[in-house]
């Protein structure tokens, strides 16, 4: 809510009864999402859900009505990502017994797909129907086909927000850059911010090139937390050290130096990529030229480098944006806001902002849920058994 | 597929270091946009010219250096090796190696002179005629190929991938966002220099196992 | 004009939490909608392509896929051929077989294969046969590629 005193509007604080109310919808939702629809039996599957409604539904209700985003998405978005992990490599050890995907699996195409990909099958898509990565169409867990929807649903919903509401990897890279209060690295050149394109363009190249996923065979830094192909020759040795080398950098140690998502703003190919879903999405970040003082908070806390001193004049951000929020959250005049595009700047900012998170959390809690449950049980199970499995 | 695809790769590094000096110097007279395309086109189709001339070049390489010492592995990864580190310091340091249409500019007014109409060609094939590394690159690469024709193809796809960025320069005269395309551009030769370094490395090893 | 954008926009902005509901409650349908109406499939790079023969032996039956020389814009001059050997009632030591890939009822290579330790040996009549790309142990039984050149 605002208060408008001589054309400048201030945060006034939301009543208790209309933030229950507008969360009341998303408690609805939420609970039809993480129960697919029917009820679990299992006393463990029951209390996995039921910890996971009251967590995600507890950090909207404070979305709402502490009016800061950014903060409370963290907290989802980070626990998504260690959920994952922690789900992913559990299953991947009790199907297989390791994390290392055998020569079998590739053969057999029994890959599970992952978004990053998908720059990387465009052009061989295009030009022969065909993609080029050795998974399953449909039918097993993330099949291609069903990532290839969730991408497409989220790039029309989202655009970019897609690295900031959506990846199981992001939650990370973001956990690692709010471990200290201070970054020690306070200056990146701004010519790196254009690696992640150049990464896109050679990674693409190459792929159609040589018909096979470039950067999932060489570059992808988060195979050391997922599955990652069995070292039985030197190029596979080579392609691991790289990859975990990238995971220390980008992942654990820039992040934490510079306070920033270094492998999302500084070298996934998949984010260059996303940012052109958000020309044709309706959401932005709008700075409102009146009220910016030019503190220049926001471009310091930017944790994707996507508002400039250029862009804070024009009153936009880049196209690499990734609303999550953190600049709005951040500014201290309340002059950076969600905006829906087309539609008056002097329009209600709040309004702006609901529209954006009813999406946007519903996605997040979709996309974790099954995620943070399962995590959940097999705590749950490490707890009372002794083993995760 | 590879010829067009090293081109496309390299293409936006080409017109970063072409462009500034010709475009102005085409676009100079003040036409319109229709004739700014014929000029382009004229522009372009003495770039393949020049590019062909190179794949010729390189199919003698094969044909008579390669040929004659034997051991082609060992020299064609040795070439990548030094033609991609100098491809790497080429892109992420600020090494500037001028378009050879600079050098010979003075020329150009008397050709203007003597045949206006072939002016735009020749400006064309003097910037086929670069030799920067990705340019270099290519030529290994395409002195690596068996065939003439193959050699032509390779060259021909090169000019179709480099020339793919030349096109919106008539209708908007210069690439708006110029600089960042540049940066992109010359981040994404270096990775390319990665690649051939690493092929270059393994092509050195194949060649020494067969000796 | 103005006014229009604005429903345009808030329009849009209020569909997105459908498209959000439509992309989970439907994505089984819409997946295998998207799979049927593109055509669009995984790489024959990846899967080796259809079986076209299989020959059965006694203890094991042999599929021949076909070769694959797919490439982004037609063919490329490099491809393969992927062989599996599935294990039937016993499974034996050595399987040593002549096979013709091109239906020509001429052999085209002869395979050495020890089948616990996965070791290979490959012996070309054809000219278009040069090598063993990669052998595979799987749990139904022994897979290789065979390197092929047009």
């Amino acid at each position: 809510m605002t208060n408008k005193t001589k054309g400048v509007e201030f945060p006034t604080p939301v009543s208790l009864k209309k933030t229950l109310l507008l969360a009341l919808p998303m408690m609805l939702f939420t609970f039809m999402m993480l129960s697919a629809g029917k009820m679990p039996t299992d006393t463990n599957k029951i209390i996995s859900l039921a910890v996971t409604f009251i967590f995600v539904n507890t950090i909207f209700f404070l979305m709402l009505y502490r009016e800061k985003t950014d903060k409370y998405r963290a907290i989802l978005f980070i626990s998504y990502a260690v959920c994952f992990v922690i789900s992913f490599i559990s299953n991947l050890i009790e199907i297989r017994g390791s994390m290392a995907i055998s020569q079998e699996n590739l053969l057999l195409c029994k890959t599970p797909f992952c978004h990053i990909v998908i720059p990387m099958t465009i052009i061989p898509l295009a030009l022969s129907k065909t993609i080029i990565f050795p998974g399953t169409m449909i039918g097993s867990f993330a099949s291609i086909a069903s990532m290839l929807i969730i991408w497409i649903g989220a790039s029309l919903a989202l655009g970019r927000g897609f690295c900031g509401w959506v990846c199981f990897f992001g939650g990370l890279d973001d956990g690692f850059s709010r471990i200290f209060r201070k970054p020690m690295i306070k200056h990146i050149n701004p010519k790196w911010h254009y690696l992640p394109f150049a990464v896109l363009l050679v990674t693409a190249l190459t792929s159609a090139m040589l018909l096979t996923p470039t950067y999932c065979e060489w570059l992808c830094p988060y195979k050391t937390v997922t599955e990652y192909v069995e070292v039985t020759s030197i190029k596979i040795l080579i392609q691991t050290i790289i990859f975990v080398a990238l995971f220390l950098g980008l992942v654990i140690i820039l992040p934490m130096l510079t306070k920033k998502r270094t492998q999302c703003g500084l070298f996934c190919p998949f984010g260059a990529f996303q940012s052109f879903t958000n020309k044709i999405n309706p959401f932005e970040i709008r700075i409102n030229q009146v009220t910016c003082v030019k503190c220049k908070q926001c471009i310091r806390i930017c944790p994707v480098f996507s508002i400039t001193e250029e862009t804070l004049n024009t009153g936009k951000t880049r196209f690499t944006c990734i609303k999550c929020g953190k600049c709005v959250d951040a500014c201290p005049k309340g002059a950076i806001c969600f905006h829906v595009k087309g539609t008056p700047l002097t329009g209600n900012a709040d309004t702006f902002r609901l529209l954006f998170l009813y999406p946007a959390f519903l996605f997040l809690v979709t996309m974790a849920g099954s995620n943070i449950q399962d995590a959940i049980i097999r705590i749950i199970r490490l707890i009372t058994t002794g083993s995760m499995f | 597929m590879q010829g067009f695809l090293l081109g496309l790769s390299n293409g936006l590094v080409c017109v970063a270091y072409c462009a500034p000096v010709l475009v102005p110097y085409m676009l100079g007279e003040g036409r319109g946009v229709s004739q700014n395309i014929s000029l382009t086109a004229q522009f372009l189709s003495g770039r393949l010219l020049g590019y062909l001339v190179f794949g010729v070049i390189a199919w003698g390489i094969n044909k008579t250096i390669l040929e004659a010492l034997g051991c082609r592995e060992l020299i064609i990864g040795g070439a990548y090796i030094v033609l991609s580190v100098s491809l790497i310091i080429y892109s992420f340091f600020n090494v500037r190696t001028s378009c050879a249409a600079e050098h010979i500019n003075r020329y150009f007014n008397k050709v203007k002179v003597l045949s206006p109409s072939l002016l735009p060609v020749i400006m064309g094939f003097a910037t086929g005629l670069n030799f920067c590394p990705p340019f270099l690159l290519a030529v290994t690469n395409a002195a690596a190929l068996d065939g003439l024709l193959q050699s032509l193809l390779f060259f021909f796809m090169f000019f179709l991938g480099t020339s793919l960025f030349f096109i919106p320069v008539p209708l908007i005269g210069m690439l708006r966002g110029f600089s960042a395309l540049n940066t992109i551009g010359k981040i994404a030769a270096g990775l390319i220099g990665i690649y051939y370094f690493y092929s270059g490395i393994f092509l050195i090893f194949g060649g020494i196992k067969k000796i | 004009m103005g006014r229009f954008k604005s429903i345009l926009g808030y329009t849009s902005a209020v569909l997105t939490f459908f498209i959000v509901l439509a992309t989970f409650l439907g994505l089984n349908y819409f997946s295998a909608k998207l799979v049927s109406v593109t055509g669009i499939k995984v790489s024959p790079r990846f899967t080796g392509g259809e079986v076209v023969k299989i020959v059965d032996h006694k203890t094991y039956t042999t599929l021949i896929h076909r070769p694959v020389f797919d490439g982004i814009i037609g063919e490329r001059k490099d491809g393969f051929i992927q062989i599996i050997w599935e294990r039937r009632d016993g499974w034996p030591q050595v399987i040593e077989e002549k096979i013709d890939y091109n239906g020509d009822n001429v052999e085209d290579f002869f395979i050495h294969i020890e089948t616990k330790t996965g070791k290979a040996m490959l012996t070309a009549y054809n000219p278009s046969v040069t090598g063993i790309e990669q052998t595979y142990v799987i749990k139904t039984g022994y897979a290789a590629r065979i390197l092929l050149k047009r």
